[in-house]
């Protein structure tokens, strides 16, 4: 099929006109949205120094967690795992592979979400 | 199909023609910046008239997308409420069709996303019958309807350059403007398009030639 064939099809093709209702449904549609109430803003006046103690509890509540558990850690003693250097290394490179694999999916479900 | 008004607007604004287009192109550019003027100061029933003047162009738009008419209104419809909410964010450094376009192309797009209009890939849909030699005009339109909807089973990136630059009456500057792409990029698709569906319809170039030269021997 040469280009001159498809413009032959494709170009030409008869024009849709509306039908009668599209008009007056298309301004029903602004005329309502124009006549609801503006939506509300968020309240961020009341809402900010809630977030302000919910920072601070959480960041008191991390402090607390990691001073009464970093001693009890530290008592702890692993057996030492020995790894051939060969082994490790592809493993700490799959590591980052899974890392960054893990990074992006979650930066593509978060784009996807924010887009919808 | 080029919408008239939007033609009328490229004829006389990039090309350049006669004194009466330049004066109706000029009418047309005029209100529709007085008709934002006036819905932007809050007279909501200004927007009736930008809807009169682009829901033939929008409708048509969108049934190139989709080729289904109840479709096609609906995200015409939708396209204009959303210019409607979106009118002060029309800066007139572009034409208002040129953004008009942009964003319905935007609607149509999203919705095919979530919808799409074909589920066949091009290689599933079967090339048209070979036509009879009384082929009847119904019968080759018919045939012609197959391999428009053919285009709607492209993969998306070579669809919608199909799609816009056939509404655009083969302008691949306004189809590139529309996608807000590089008028290169869009040559490639275009021409990445045509060549698969070349290959997909092999026959109706055949056929073509074989009706010419009937043509030529009955005369």
């Amino acid at each position: 099929m040469t280009d001159e064939r498809m413009d032959e099809i494709l170009g030409a093709e008869d024009e849709l006109v509306p039908s009668s209702g599209f008009l007056a449904s298309v301004m029903e549609r602004v005329r309502k949205e124009a006549a609801a109430p503006p939506p509300i803003p968020f309240p961020w006046k009341r809402a900010v120094p809630g977030i302000v103690v919910a920072t601070g509890v959480f960041g008191w509540s991390a402090v607390e967690f990691a001073r009464r558990i970093g001693p009890a850690m530290g008592s702890v003693t692993l057996p030492p795992v020995q790894l051939s250097a060969a082994l490790v290394r592809p493993l700490e490179q799959a590591g980052w592979v899974v890392a960054a694999c893990a990074l992006s999916i979650a930066t593509w479900l978060l784009s996807r979400r924010l887009a919808r | 199909m080029q919408p008239a008004l939007e033609s009328c607007c490229r004829t006389a604004l990039e090309v350049g023609m006669s004194t009466t287009a330049q004066n109706a192109a000029g009418n047309v550019v005029d209100a529709d910046a007085a008709d934002v003027s006036r819905v932007l100061a809050g007279d909501v029933n200004a927007f009736e008239g930008i809807v009169r003047r682009w829901q033939g162009p929008m409708v048509n738009m969108a049934w190139r997308y989709c080729r289904d008419r109840a479709r096609a209104e609906d995200l015409a419809q939708e396209a204009l409420v959303r210019a409607w909410r979106g009118l002060a964010t029309w800066r007139q450094e572009s034409s208002f069709s040129t953004w008009l376009f942009a964003l319905a192309a935007n609607v149509c797009r999203n919705d095919l996303k979530r919808f799409p209009a074909v589920n066949l890939p091009i290689e599933k849909i079967a090339e048209p019958a070979r036509a009879a030699d009384q082929q009847t005009k119904a019968e080759e339109r018919s045939r012609y309807e197959v391999v428009r909807r053919a285009v709607l089973a492209l993969p998306r990136r070579y669809r919608e350059p199909v799609v816009l630059f056939y509404f655009h009456e083969k302008d691949v500057a306004a189809a590139a403007r529309t996608m807000g792409l590089p008028e290169g990029t869009v040559k490639a698709r275009l021409s990445r398009a045509r060549e698969l569906l070349r290959r997909r319809f092999p026959g109706l170039e055949k056929e073509r030639a074989g009706i010419k030269m009937r043509e030529e021997a009955g005369a």
